[in-house]
């Protein structure tokens, strides 16, 4: 009984500051979604709509545009991450001279502020002035139209975020990498194996259950990246046609005031990844080994 | 073993309680703003010798950038918290008015205290002043290197003549080594005063979007000129027209007062002149105007709000009006300042007054935002045509109207 008093007390403060900042704002987000809380409302006191949001949303013709924009953002900058941070993980796991210095210089990206590493990138995107346009320039090759056309500003964006997020994966799997017995690789030495067999057989397995997470955690950052869109293109530049869901819902609250509206657009994005989410865990099936 | 534990949990929980309440301290006052590096440090100044008069007050302050600045104090202020006085521009009186989040600073302040300010210096809405400026301005005006331009013509006709001439490959690489003219041309801010100049302008009496007019048209139809000639670099924005101007390698800048002590600093000596005539209508550019001042946010408790006006009253006094206008070359608020002989012989406030007698205020209603938002992908498009002068009216407008109807939804 006296165990289960102490218990609870030592849990009180985490729960309160759990409730507080995680549990009371998501019910009350809900609560916000089901109203038309807005610039005129919100003095007076906003209506119940019930799921009025929930309905124009879902006819809204440009979600389905945004949430394609958003999975193809979220998939392309994954993916490199995870295949840049494991390869250069896997380099990096080698002695070598310097293997230090390299190690501190690929970590920078990730150690810089993603408000300054946005800006500056997009300094560099600048049609006449920006480096990649100098650079192609050298090479012979047409200047890039990177933030006036709506493809190359996304293109922009993800290759901004691809820089900023493959250090955190590389940590990751050098991490991972480092926890694998060393016997193992001897032995399959002695079997014969090749270098492609040992990476097959061995490293991949045994990095899975640590990146698996680690994916999972980076699908869900990207995925609700707000600064590298919002810095690189300018708000969703050129003409809105950039935006992933995040950034039309930050624009919908904070620029339009229509806090109701962008309540609702949270709760489908939040329904979004937990599915994605719950699929990615089931299918990795590491979630009882981790 | 119980009670401390029990203790020690219930102070964590205080903690946290307490963290979150806001600050009743009667002595301490606190200011937000989103002023530039030069001018925090003369508010820095002053703030500190208002703690000298007043000995046992402290006030904080926290910068944001002017974006920031209004989400946050939306946000804070919903939540019953917040800065006891929020400064700047006077577009965002109208969003902070309407959801009740500033005081109307006609039941403080004294008819006779009011009047001391100029017309175009109150942020006004409705009737009601929500905000006491400090400066007044905020407009665009046409800056010049005398390096290389001795006086700039007063006709849109002859200015891009010049302008062309201005251009110039130095070192014969084919590349641009200096720009005739320097602007940011992603921001609407840019273009709108030669919507005026063209005859138009964004908004009627009532706050209805006026986007689908020929003076839209034509003033698209000549910033797109502008790019085609090649005397302004494509896709240039704020920070790389800044940069071109102060390298020296632009003739002309199109930027406001904020900007203009730092050239000074940089070593360029500049001239200010009104952004010229346009020649097709014979009317003047007008950029837009704005004043800068400090709103009081509803939440300031009882206990220290007769402190915090008096620390209003302060800032807006004629001296320190005064030492803003003379330290950075705004124009002040006051009609007492402006009479000053060191204000009204200074050469550049001169130009300055000259441009913002030609200028309009900018619309405080919320729904300038809509207006900004619609203008500027529809301008950007214009100028990088993919989007005809001719299509651009007719988008906005109807982009316009549908995002005001959602907003007030």
């Amino acid at each position: 009984m006296r165990t289960t008093r102490n218990f609870l007390l030592f849990v009180l403060p985490a729960a309160l500051v759990m409730v507080t900042v995680v549990a009371w704002p998501f019910v009350y987000n809900i609560w916000i979604s089901l109203t038309n809380l807005g610039l005129y409302t919100i003095r007076d006191g906003a209506s119940f709509i019930g799921l009025a949001n929930y309905l124009r949303i879902l006819s809204e013709p440009d979600l389905w545009s945004y949430l394609l924009r958003t999975l193809i953002w979220t998939a392309v900058n994954v993916f490199f991450h995870v295949v840049i941070g494991v390869a250069l993980a896997l380099l990096l796991n080698r002695p070598f001279r310097g293997r230090a210095i390299y190690r501190a210089l690929l970590i920078i990206p990730w150690a810089l502020p993603q408000y300054i590493a946005a800006l500056s990138w997009r300094g560099m995107f600048n049609y006449e002035f920006g480096a990649f346009n100098l650079l192609l320039g050298e090479l012979g090759l047409p200047a890039v139209p990177w933030l006036s056309h709506e493809h190359w500003a996304f293109s922009a964006a993800i290759l901004t975020n691809i820089w900023l997020g493959f250090p955190f994966m590389m940590v990751v799997a050098l991490g991972g990498l480092q926890s694998i017995p060393k016997e193992m690789f001897e032995a399959a030495e002695i079997d014969g194996a090749s270098r492609w067999w040992k990476l097959r057989y061995i490293t991949i397995p045994l990095l899975k259950p640590v990146m698996a997470p680690a994916v999972i955690l980076g699908t869900i950052w990207t995925f609700n990246n707000l600064n590298v869109i919002w810095l690189v293109t300018n708000m969703g530049e050129p003409a809105d046609k950039s935006h992933i869901l995040v950034t039309y819902v930050y624009k919908a609250a904070f620029n339009y005031y229509r806090y109701g509206y962008a309540a609702a657009f949270g709760v489908v994005i939040f329904l979004i990844l937990a599915g994605m989410t719950w699929l990615n865990w089931r299918r990795s099936q590491v979630g009882y080994e981790v | 073993m119980r009670p401390r534990l029990a203790a020690i949990s219930f102070s964590l929980c205080a903690c946290v309680l307490i963290s979150c309440a806001p600050g009743d301290d009667p002595l301490r006052l606190s200011v937000w703003e989103q002023m530039d590096p030069a001018q925090q440090k003369v508010l820095y100044r002053q703030l500190r010798e208002f703690e000298q008069l007043h000995p046992g007050v402290r006030v904080e302050t926290n910068h944001f950038e002017t974006e920031k600045l209004r989400t946050q104090f939306q946000t804070a202020a919903l939540a019953g918290s917040g800065p006891d006085l929020v400064y700047g521009p006077a577009d965002q009186v109208g969003p902070f008015s309407i959801m009740g989040l500033i005081e109307p600073l006609e039941k403080y302040v004294s008819p006779e205290s009011l009047a001391v300010f100029t017309e175009a210096s109150l942020g006004t809405l409705e009737g009601h002043v929500y905000a006491l400026a400090d400066q007044v301005g905020n407009h665009l005006t046409l800056v010049y290197n005398r390096s290389y331009v001795d006086s700039p013509p007063d006709n849109t006709d002859a200015w891009l003549a010049q302008l062309q001439e201005l251009t110039v490959d130095e070192d014969g690489d084919g590349k641009i080594d200096r720009y005739g003219l320097v602007m940011n041309l992603l921001e609407p801010f840019w273009f709108v005063p030669w919507l005026g100049g063209f005859g138009g302008w964004v908004m009627d009496e009532n706050g209805a979007p006026t986007l689908d007019t020929p003076a839209i048209t034509a003033a698209m139809r000549f910033m797109r000129e502008l790019v085609l000639l090649g005397v302004v670099p494509a896709s240039c924005d704020y920070p790389l027209a800044d940069t071109l101007f102060m390298q020296g390698r632009a003739a002309y800048i199109i930027n406001g007062p904020w900007s203009w002590q730092s050239y000074r600093e940089g070593g360029i000596e500049i001239g200010l002149a009104p952004l010229p005539r346009v020649s097709e209508t014979g009317r003047w550019p007008s950029p837009m105007t704005s004043p800068l001042g400090y709103s009081l946010n509803v939440h300031v408790p009882e206990a220290r709000r007769e402190l915090v006006l008096e620390l209003l009253g302060f800032l807006t006094s004629a001296e320190r009006v005064g030492e803003v206008s003379r330290e950075l070359s705004a124009l002040p608020s006051r009609h007492d300042v402006a009479q000053w002989p060191m204000i009204a012989g200074d050469p550049v406030l001169k130009a300055s007054w000259d441009q913002l007698e030609k200028g309009r205020p900018m619309p405080v209603v919320p729904e300038m935002r809509v207006i900004w938002d619609v203008l500027r992908p529809a301008y950007q498009q214009v100028l990088a045509g993919t989007m005809d002068p001719e299509e651009a009216g007719p988008w906005m407008q109807n982009q316009a109207l549908k995002m005001i109807e959602e907003m007030r939804r």
